[in-house]
């Protein structure tokens, strides 16, 4: 090879390394832009839900807190009490409380509307009641999990997690070091480089530091988004290795009778002369059948009783504590009370196990203190990095355009391409998105010199 | 080119629309066998003479001889008649019963403690000897809580 080719070559490689340099940063400038706010939104939300069981004891502790005394009373007596108090409320679910001094909730859907009445168990008398709607975590983890808008807020959330995928590769590859070994700009900031590069490093580097955290918060968080987590869980639960059925998506077992063997209520007031064919037949456990089961078969003492949902329905024990290991999930036939399916952390597959101490981790529960803490250090320390990218591009945005990157043709870019699809169809919301935004600029901002201007396109 | 878009949008299709649950799933997890019970009511109840009300086990689709224990615990909704908890005889072949006498006319409830083999279950019934009193029918009325509908668990 004579000296010109090599030359030619040398121009060459450098020129396609630059169109690919610029290529992933426009990627990430315009991705940066698009979710920045929903990344600042989850990150804010996540850093006050981490801290949900110190503020409810806080906030509710007239509700938790009772004066340990004497024997409890029946968990049906507690039902009975809320049953006065509402006689027209079907009652969904009880708990008992985990500890000796912890009121029991009696759950409860009244003229349309969820309510948690908080019994104490020695007296057997209501401390107050809630309207689920008016709980701030709750309204809180709904804002972080679904933007307070339903499905269309689930996806956009999975959507603004998935993304935030593409912004953590495409941001690690304009970060890594190029040219010099030495390792400010890259691991520390360079504080006496002037502005422009002071701005880039408070980017760029903290951001290299927490992109481990923010990575794990964003895959412990997707398996319970509503698209991508479905579909997830399904594949694993199929596999055998997952959550087995019911615990996350799957239906419980039914209760095991025929319809026609349940006794009916005889609604005919007025007629004593009731067919004894409605009246006779399996009636349902009481609750403390149902307390005796849990009991018998050792659950968490955080547990919840949800009641059947219909003839078929069957009674589940539910326990979600703070760390996974002690995760229980038990469904009882209501007419004989049979252990139907008895779930613990042991009867998980491995991906099930790996899942569950994600969410227990994500929640900031699994170590307590620490893990609060830890994981609030990553949510402000990605509020901080989308606020100095924000800074970065606003000063030095020009004013009549967004100041992003040059476009580089697609076709020239097949890695990289190739690399969006396979994200894309890893992530199928991310692969919609990326159609969306091909279809806008080829139908709009190619064909309109303007917008085309704007857009640097 | 359309063509290559055209399988694209259809792979999306695809993942979008998902997969669901196999039927048979719970089987790849940990399995439960549990009791099952028919509670078997006579027919007819004649004044002055013992009737037998009896069960019948099946745990995996077969009869269980020889259970655990069988108890049955008897009473009348008005509180006027209780026959404690008691041990049943073995009629053989998965069959167990208790003979008692139901000479007053009401409701009624039979109370069943079975267990075999690591599951235990209290099945429940009720049933009426004679006519039911108008108490009882309000009872009835009363008694049971409706039926929930549309409720759904988060956690």
């Amino acid at each position: 090879m004579d000296e010109a080719t090599n030359n030619v070559a040398e121009k060459n490689e450098k020129s396609m390394k630059a169109a690919l340099y610029k290529t992933v940063w426009r990627w990430h400038f315009y991705a940066g832009i698009i979710f920045a706010p929903f990344l600042i939104i989850l990150a804010v939300t996540g850093s006050i839900y981490l801290f949900k069981p110190q503020i409810e004891q806080v906030i509710y502790k007239d509700y938790y807190e009772v004066n340990p005394q004497g024997e409890k009373i029946s968990a049906s007596a507690q039902i009975e009490e809320v049953k006065r108090l509402h006689p027209d409320a079907v009652v969904t679910q009880y708990r008992l409380g985990e500890s000796e001094d912890r009121s029991s909730e009696v759950g409860i859907i009244s003229n349309d509307e969820s309510l948690t009445v908080f019994i104490d168990p020695y007296t057997g008398k209501s401390l107050g009641e809630l309207n689920n709607d008016d709980r701030i975590m709750d309204r809180i983890e709904e804002f972080h999990g679904e933007l307070m808008a339903g499905t269309i807020g689930d996806r956009i959330v999975e959507l603004a997690a998935c993304w935030a995928i593409v912004l953590i590769v495409t941001g690690l590859f304009l970060w890594f070091p190029r040219k010099k070994k030495d390792l400010s700009g890259v691991l520390f900031p360079r504080l006496t480089k002037g502005k422009k590069i002071f701005r880039r490093d408070m980017h760029a580097v903290p951001a290299f530091w927490i992109t481990a955290g923010m990575l794990f918060l964003i895959m412990t968080g997707l398996p319970w988004s509503g698209l991508w987590g479905s579909q997830f869980q399904t594949i694993v639960t199929n596999t055998g290795e997952g959550y087995p059925p019911s615990v996350w998506i799957g239906n419980a077992p039914t209760s095991n009778v025929k319809t026609k063997e349940i006794a009916d209520v005889p609604w005919a007031a007025e007629n004593l002369e009731v067919p004894k064919s409605e009246v006779e037949g399996y009636v349902p456990i009481s609750i403390d059948d149902v307390v005796d089961v849990a009991n018998r078969v050792g659950m968490h003492p955080s547990y919840t009783v949800i009641f059947p949902n219909g003839k078929e329905g069957v009674f589940t024990l539910s326990a979600f504590p703070p760390k996974a290991q002690d995760e229980a999930t038990i469904h009882i036939d209501q007419y004989s009370g049979a252990v139907l399916a008895d779930y613990r952390y042991d009867n998980y597959g491995v991906m099930g196990k790996i899942i569950a101490w994600g969410i227990t981790l994500h929640k900031g529960t699994q170590f307590g203190l620490i893990n609060q803490l830890i994981s609030l250090a990553i949510c402000l320390g990605i509020i901080f990095v989308v606020v100095s990218g924000f800074y970065l591009w606003w000063k030095r945005k020009p004013k009549h355009s967004l100041g992003a990157p040059k476009a580089i043709s697609m076709k020239k870019m097949k890695l990289f391409l190739l690399l969006m699809i396979g994200l894309g169809i890893l992530f199928p919301l991310v692969g919609l998105s990326l159609i969306v935004v091909f279809l806008v600029d080829w139908l709009i901002i190619k064909r309109i010199p303007k917008v085309r201007m704007f857009f640097n396109a | 080119m359309h063509k290559k878009k055209m399988i694209w949008m259809f792979l999306f299709i695809v993942v979008l629309s998902g997969c669901s649950l196999k039927p048979d799933v719970a089987k790849l997890y940990k399995e439960e066998s549990p009791l099952q019970s028919e509670i078997i009511i006579p027919n007819t109840f004649s004044a002055n003479e013992k009737e037998t009300i009896k069960v019948i086990l099946t745990q995996n689709g077969e009869r269980v001889e020889g259970a655990d224990f069988v108890h049955f615990e008897i009473w009348k909704q008005d509180g006027t008649v209780t026959y404690y908890m008691e041990e049943a005889y073995d009629l053989g072949n998965g069959v167990y019963g208790i003979s008692k006498d139901f000479d007053s006319e009401g409701l009624y409830f039979v109370k069943v403690h079975a267990g075999n083999n690591g599951s235990i279950i209290v099945p429940q019934k009720q049933f009426v000897v004679g006519e039911l009193s108008e108490s009882e029918l309000d009872f009835l009325q009363k008694g049971q809580q409706s039926q929930i509908e549309g409720h759904e668990h988060h956690h």
